[in-house]
């Protein structure tokens, strides 16, 4: 793990270009342009929370005072009825429910197979590692569109276009997982630990169930809300995929409301801020290890 | 699962266990003797298999297809390279490539060095709320596309959305089209990519910016260095892995580009925001035309590893990887 916050207890020296200049002027400077990295920060801020903000706010409006001119910044006459309208109207359990089974499912198996996977990749030598491993990351710049049209037709003639299987077992080892569990494999499971279970009599799967997994927790963690978040919102599989009504997920459900309602928000926006929620909850518990697991990789090679 | 390390207690047991099995050496199965050596080969075996069934399989199937002339019913009719030389001289399949082409140079070219700024604000010594400003810039990627695109859809609505209701307070002047006019429309989905991404990719800014020692700051400092210097002589050529790694990311996701496009535009109006991965899903899911498709994605999957290939050479990636 590489601390984030190790840069803050340092922040009363002065930055290394206040010893060429007379202090007072580089104070002044120093606190003039904090205000300006502030002001930047701070608008970026308002320029990525804004629309979400926005949206939120409409979902509690009716249908005509969504696009009221001049615009209002919060819904005054506040309504539950784009809520209340969706939920009766449309079958929006459903939609999570399958959605989020889905993810769950698809989120399980990937963070089994990559940590084992990614483990063998980190742990061992074994003969064709070097060829096998660069198989396995060259099938990252292999374009979805390539694969599509036939993975679908595989997929149609086995009958296979439930959900449960069609959204989860083609993707459930993600190259990128190995990849990143490999990375964190090596950085955080000592040799002597693996050996030391070894000459305890440990079978090399037990090794993997009760050294290795417990160590990988953090990473475990990035890995599994990567999966979850991919798998919760991807759109185009699905959309291509699965037919049946009954087995849409949440993105097509919102597709299909939003037609509906002949491309009205009011509906669409309440669906809108519910389907983000299971997202929002999952990221903001998880965002530590999210950002630090993703970025692990790129940041050691 | 609970116990991070194995505990004192648990290797008491795992001892115990050891001496037991250590008696009879001649009794343990092959299995047992041959574990370590074959246990590599079982523990990325699901992957591979996967990789067969649902990437290779395909790949092949896909090429074959991309020969036939296929509507999904009967049998394919084989009809050799006519599909490629009929994309070639497709105007719509050119407009799909060119305008894969400017969303690719726009993510390179703006929001990748918008992405170093802004992580290099966040670099800032005694920053307070970094993990705020960070995490703020991150959600777009989190939230899923659908609703990000609605979310645009409202607020650049020509008559009353949020963006056109400002400027015309603003300026006296809001009646852009952003969605329904071709210039305004490219406009708008490399602005939704943009919003999308860039929180993204300042993440590994940020963490490639953390790892820079400090001591080649104070040494360029005293070298009588100023903060530009110092940005293009310490912190570029430090950063170097992690951009190469972030162009090639980059290079190969933009070429593949959809969920913008087809969620804000529908690829309209006309075909002007039109991308390579949408010609492919409308020629083969939208007109039946499958061979068609695999042809396109066939295309599109050469460009992607020559462009990739490319890069990671000029870049130097991917010669770490064991």
């Amino acid at each position: 793990m590489t601390s984030v916050t190790a840069p803050d207890t340092v922040s009363t020296s002065p930055s290394p270009s206040a010893h060429a200049r007379p202090p007072h002027r580089a104070e002044r400077g120093r606190v003039a342009s904090r205000a300006l990295l502030y002001a930047f920060l701070i608008a970026l801020l308002a320029g990525f929370a804004l629309p979400l903000l926005w949206a939120l706010s409409a979902s509690f409006k009716s249908r005509g005072d969504i696009f009221s001119y001049p615009p209002q910044p919060l819904p005054l006459s506040g309504t539950l009825a784009n809520y209340r309208g969706l939920l009766d109207g449309y079958p929006f359990w459903t939609w999570l429910l399958t959605s989020t089974v889905v993810a769950l499912i698809s989120t399980v198996a990937a963070v089994g197979l990559c940590s084992l996977a990614g483990f063998a990749f980190a742990k061992y030598r074994f003969r064709g590692q070097h060829v096998l491993f660069n198989v396995m990351f060259s099938s990252l710049a292999v374009p979805f569109a390539v694969i599509v049209v036939p993975l679908f037709i595989m997929v149609a003639k086995a009958h296979l276009t439930t959900p449960y299987f069609a959204l989860v077992v083609p993707w459930v080892a993600p190259a990128f997982g190995i990849f990143m569990m490999r990375q964190f494999v090596e950085q955080s499971v000592p040799d002597a630990l693996l050996d030391a279970a070894r000459v305890d009599g440990c079978t090399e799967f037990g090794l993997f169930r009760r050294v290795v997994f417990p160590l990988l927790r953090p990473a475990l963690g990035a890995l599994g809300v990567w999966s979850f978040l991919t798998s919760y919102n991807s759109l185009l599989w699905p959309l291509i995929v699965v037919s049946d009504p009954g087995d849409y997920t949440l993105p097509m459900g919102l597709q299909v409301v939003f037609g509906a309602t002949g491309r009205q928000y009011d509906l669409v926006l309440a669906g809108s801020v519910l389907a983000v929620v299971p997202s929002l909850l999952v990221f903001y518990v998880l965002r530590k290890q999210l950002l630090e697991g993703l970025t692990a990789g790129a940041v050691k090679s | 699962m609970t116990h991070p390390v194995a505990t004192p207690a648990r290797t008491q047991r795992r001892t115990a266990r050891a001496a037991n099995k250590a008696k009879d050496p001649a009794e343990r199965s092959w299995w047992s003797r041959h574990q370590r050596s074959l246990a590599p080969y079982v523990f990325i075996s699901p992957f591979y298999l996967l990789y067969g069934l649902f990437l290779l399989v395909p790949v092949v199937v896909g090429l074959y297809l991309s020969c036939t002339e296929w509507a999904g019913l009967g049998t394919p009719r084989w009809v050799g390279l006519r599909n490629y030389r009929d994309l070639l001289t497709d105007p719509s399949f050119w407009t799909a490539v060119s305008n894969t082409a400017l969303y690719v140079v726009f993510t390179l070219c703006v929001v990748v060095p918008a992405a170093l700024l802004i992580a290099q604000a966040l670099n800032t010594r005694g920053l307070r709320g970094r993990d705020l400003f960070r995490m703020t810039y991150f959600m777009p990627v989190v939230i899923s596309p659908i609703v990000i695109t609605l979310v645009f859809g409202l607020i650049f609505d020509k008559d009353y959305g949020l963006i056109n209701a400002t400027l015309r307070a603003v300026f006296g002047f809001g009646g852009v089209d952003w969605l329904g006019e071709p210039a305004w429309a490219r406009v708008t989905v490399v602005i939704l990519v943009l919003w999308r991404w860039t929180g993204y990719l300042t993440i590994f800014f940020l963490a490639g910016l953390q790892n820079v020692p400090r001591e080649l700051y104070e040494a360029a400092a005293i070298d009588g260095a100023g903060p530009v210097r110092r940005f293009w002589d310490v912190t570029l050529p430090a950063l170097r892995p992690v951009t190469a790694f972030i162009a090639v990311t980059v290079l190969v996701n933009t070429a593949q580009i959809f969920d913008e496009p087809f969620l804000l535009t529908q690829g309209g109006p006309g075909e002007s925001t039109l991308s390579v991965a949408m010609f492919v899903f409308r020629a083969g899911f939208q007109r039946q035309q499958l061979g068609y498709a695999s042809a396109a994605g066939v295309l599109l999957f050469v460009a992607v590893f020559v462009l990739g290939q490319l890069a990671m050479r000029a870049l130097g990636v991917g010669r770490s990887a064991r």
